[in-house]
């Protein structure tokens, strides 16, 4: 029987994976309510500030308040948490796994595949509503299209990042536990378990640099230096760095993981 | 010496979910397989004789008494449950210890008690290690460690063999070949019926929660007058064989379907086993070979139960 | 030949075409030697090749293989057609394909309208279909089946190797069942691998490695098993009574004197036929000889 090569595969699991996602009411509550809120909430403030407030200069770094819209963490964390922790633990909770490497498709396939779940999702909140806003703002007259566009093209590599950072550490804990609870739990540990400590600690003991510790904040300092806005106290090549490096060595301990798995028991 | 065990019109539902329905057996002495399709109602037979069920009808008897809330009972009991999830930290001889102390066992003689059923399933060397490193067929072995060491008079066994590599198979139907030997009673149920087979001719049949047939295996399936019983014999002369005994009338059927095989089809295969040797001798028919494909439970299951 | 290993774990195997058993006690390597099938782990030291691909290269081994694993693994929120036809695609099947294999393979294994349910309520006999059918989807030239009646009832054991015989038979595919039921194994295999201790300890073709003596004769006897043994012996007929029956040697008139001294006796006989070894009792020999040797 002739058999397709390894982009029909992954599609094949991809495809699946998210037409069964969105038959649960769970994820399209979570991308319905995130996706709007973020967008709408994004625009407001962008109206709100560029219209109502003629002090404000119309440049470019205006587009770091989008950009820091908590709504876009909360959301992450709900999407990650309601459809990311479920990947892996729901087939090593039925032993699903067994059956995918016992096709060919290889550890690392079925990872990809995976993340090619999860990322568009989670890009839907990090960097559609940041890719929109720009763009609505300008067909409305406030901001040049120069402008627009770089802030277009800034929040596409922003939005990816955070996206690539979130959807590998949720895989991650996902391929941890059998429980989707445990691993969603996990996520939003990550998410306002590092964040909020990190704030406070870095307020009452006045050392900025344990703000490294949250992605939000290291997220937040890339976005301004990316949009040119003031206040930042961290260096944003560190961010930087830490968001990549955690975001590759979680998929590497994924891939650990995954191999370690047995899916022949004796 | 009485039934062992007796059931007579034991009824148990869960809510509409039929678990017996108007059950009606007694279980002999010795070992006595219990078989039937899945969902038949062995597992509800077994937890109500245990006591941890009570039926909503009909009357239960274990060794004369009735074991709804029999702790005294529980005693003379040793139960193997199917699941095979044990205490994974600890070792098997804490594990029949432990189990041993609940009973009220002093911990010195527990111990003792433990490290000699150990023995017995042949479990001695890895009983210190944890169960979670056992393999299927070391956990069945524990169970039954554990079944057997209070020197209970009754073994109930659930699926004890499933999973079970060779080895530990032989070991556990030896101990239970040797408990019964010794004088126990054993009740036990499995899926595998050539296993049976090896240590008791023993049956009662579940099916849809009814008894539809108990007592010896040969016997039934004398009963099973639809399929009457075929013989295979090998022999250089089938025909002159078939004409032999084609004298017998309970003999429906003669077939030759080879040039040294004659297969014939009896309604009454304890009289024809009887007359055999006589027709055989007397005629000095060559017969080098013979035996009765479907005179086993394989067959009567299928037969009864479809 | 279908499968080459050579040397790891001190492993060396060569297996031919058809259905072979593979046999073991636990801890013998066959879990490791079906993950080497799969290409799932790699040889430390060594080659291997099945079905004329080396097993490091994984995935065009795997194109070829359809397995049947022994634990739970169905996705319980799906459909049985839609399960079957999902792995087909990630096997590389096209879409219309698989769902057309998906669909025959299942009614080839006897699961009804029962495929449009959820697997979450299937019957464990069902659940092994579904397995059986996933690993057939694809048509591969080789099946892996470990132990495939884990769990079913009687009839559904029957029903299981039935259709594994005659997969097992169907000419260009190749079956490796892996199993603790010898007797199941002795059945539809006519190639039997025997491992222990991570080596190959026996292998053969079966009828070569059973024959126990064509010359010996066992005799199932209802009534005084004793007596009769001591009469044929009487008659002189070497005659030996054991709790598996009374065997005697192949002697000519052998057969007639054991009617006639079952007549005199009035004894009956109830079986007479080959003494063959089963595979059980073969294999428990080889591992405690093996035992013997090595511990």
């Amino acid at each position: 029987m002739p058999l397709l090569g390894r982009r029909h595969r992954l599609r094949a699991i991809i495809v699946t994976g998210l037409r069964r996602e969105f038959k649960r009411p769970a994820t399209l509550v979570a991308t319905a309510v995130g996706v709007g809120l973020v967008l709408v909430s994004s625009i407001v403030i962008v109206l709100f500030l560029g219209a109502f407030l003629p002090g404000q200069t119309r440049d470019l770094s205006f587009f770091f308040v989008p950009a820091s819209n908590g709504a876009i963490l909360f959301f992450v964390t709900l999407m990650a948490s309601v459809v990311g922790s479920a990947l892996i633990a729901d087939d090593l909770n039925s032993m699903a796994l067994t059956l995918y490497l016992s096709r060919p498709i290889t550890h690392a396939d079925y990872l990809i595949a995976k993340a090619a779940i999860l990322a568009p999702l989670i890009s839907m909140i990090a960097m559609l509503p940041l890719v929109l806003t720009p763009f609505v703002a300008a067909l409305l007259g406030l901001f040049a299209w120069t402008i627009a566009l770089e802030a277009i093209g800034l929040s596409v590599l922003l939005g990816l990042l955070f996206t690539a950072f979130y959807t590998s550490v949720t895989l991650l804990l996902s391929s941890l536990t059998t429980r989707k609870s445990y691993a969603a739990a996990g996520v939003f540990a990550v998410t306002f378990g590092l964040t909020i400590p990190a704030d406070i600690l870095a307020s009452s003991i006045g050392n900025s640099a344990l703000l490294y510790v949250s992605p939000w904040e290291d997220y937040l300092a890339l976005a301004r230096a990316a949009f040119g806005a003031s206040g930042n106290q961290l260096d944003w090549p560190w961010a930087l760095a830490i968001l990549l490096v955690a975001t590759v060595v979680a998929s590497l301990f994924t891939y650990l993981r995954m191999k370690a798995v047995e899916v022949v028991s004796g | 010496m009485s039934a062992v065990a007796e059931a007579a019109g034991v009824s148990k539902w869960y809510g509409e979910v039929l678990g017996l329905n108007a059950f009606t057996a007694s279980f002999g002495t010795g070992i006595t397989g219990l078989v039937g399709p899945n969902g038949a109602g062995k597992s509800t037979l077994f937890k109500l004789l245990i006591g941890q069920l009570h039926a909503n009808q009909g009357t239960l008897r274990l060794l004369g008494e009735n074991p709804w809330n029999n702790v005294p009972m529980m005693r003379r009991l040793g139960y193997c449950p199917e699941h095979n999830q044990l205490y994974g930290w600890l070792s098997g001889q804490q594990f029949v210890e432990a189990l041993l102390r609940l009973d009220g066992m002093p911990a010195a003689e527990a111990s003792k008690a433990a490290g000699a059923a150990l023995k017995v399933v042949g479990l001695s060397a890895a009983a210190h290690r944890p169960t979670r490193t056992y393999s299927r067929g070391m956990r069945q072995r524990a169970k039954l460690a554990q079944a057997l060491a209070h020197d209970p008079e009754v073994l109930i066994l659930d699926e004890p063999l499933s999973g079970a590599d060779p080895m530990a198979r032989v070991q556990i139907l030896r101990t239970i070949a040797d408990f019964a030997k010794d004088g126990g009673h054993v009740l036990m149920s499995t899926h595998v019926l050539y296993e049976i087979e090896r240590i008791t001719n023993n049956i009662v049949l579940i099916h849809n929660g009814k008894a539809i047939a108990s007592g010896d295996i040969h016997a039934i399936r004398a009963l099973i007058d639809e399929h009457p019983h075929a013989v295979r014999f090998e022999t250089p002369q089938p025909r002159q064989l078939a004409q032999a005994l084609a004298r017998m009338d309970h003999v429906v059927s003669l077939e030759v379907p080879a040039e040294d095989t004659l297969v014939i089809r009896t309604r009454k295969p304890d009289a024809f086993y009887k007359e055999l040797p006589g027709i055989v001798a007397d005629t000095k028919l060559e017969v080098r070979g013979l035996e009765s494909p479907d005179d086993s439970l394989e067959a009567v299951f299928r037969y009864l139960v479809g | 030949m279908f499968g080459e290993v050579r040397a790891v774990d001190d492993l060396s195997v060569a297996i031919p075409e058809g259905a072979i058993g593979l046999v073991g006690p636990n801890g013998a390597g066959k879990t490791t030697f079906l993950r080497l099938l799969l290409g799932l782990v790699r040889p430390t030291t060594g080659t291997a090749k099945v079905l004329g691909h080396n097993i490091a290269e994984g995935v065009p081994v795997r194109e070829r293989i359809g397995y049947m694993p022994e634990h739970d693994c169905l996705i319980p929120d799906m459909t049985g057609v839609g399960l079957v036809t999902y792995m087909g695609r990630v096997s590389g099947l096209d879409a219309n394909t698989a769902i057309s294999r998906a669909h025959d393979v299942l009614q080839f294994v006897g699961v009804e309208e029962e495929r449009y349910r959820k697997i979450a309520e299937y019957s464990t006999g069902m659940k092994q279909k579904v397995k059986l059918a996933q690993a057939m989807v694809h048509d591969p030239q080789l099946y892996i089946f470990d132990e495939p009646t884990t769990g079913l009832d009687p009839r559904g054991r029957t029903e299981m190797l039935d259709l594994v015989r005659v997969i097992a038979r169907s000419p260009g595919r190749n079956v490796v069942l892996s199993s603790h039921l010898l007797p199941d194994v002795e059945t539809i295999c006519k190639y039997i691998v025997i491992l222990d201790g991570g080596h190959q300890i026996a292998a053969g073709e079966l009828s070569q490695l059973l024959t126990g003596s064509a010359d010996r004769l066992r005799i199932d006897v209802r009534g005084d098993r004793e007596a009769f043994a001591r009469r044929l012996l009487e008659a002189g007929m070497e005659a030996d009574a054991t709790p598996s029956g009374v065997h005697v040697a192949r002697k000519p008139g052998v057969e007639a004197a054991i009617f006639q001294t079952a007549k005199a006796l009035g004894v009956e006989v109830r079986y007479m036929g080959r003494e063959i070894r089963s595979l059980e009792e073969f294999f428990l020999e080889l591992v405690q000889r093996n035992e013997a040797r090595g511990a």
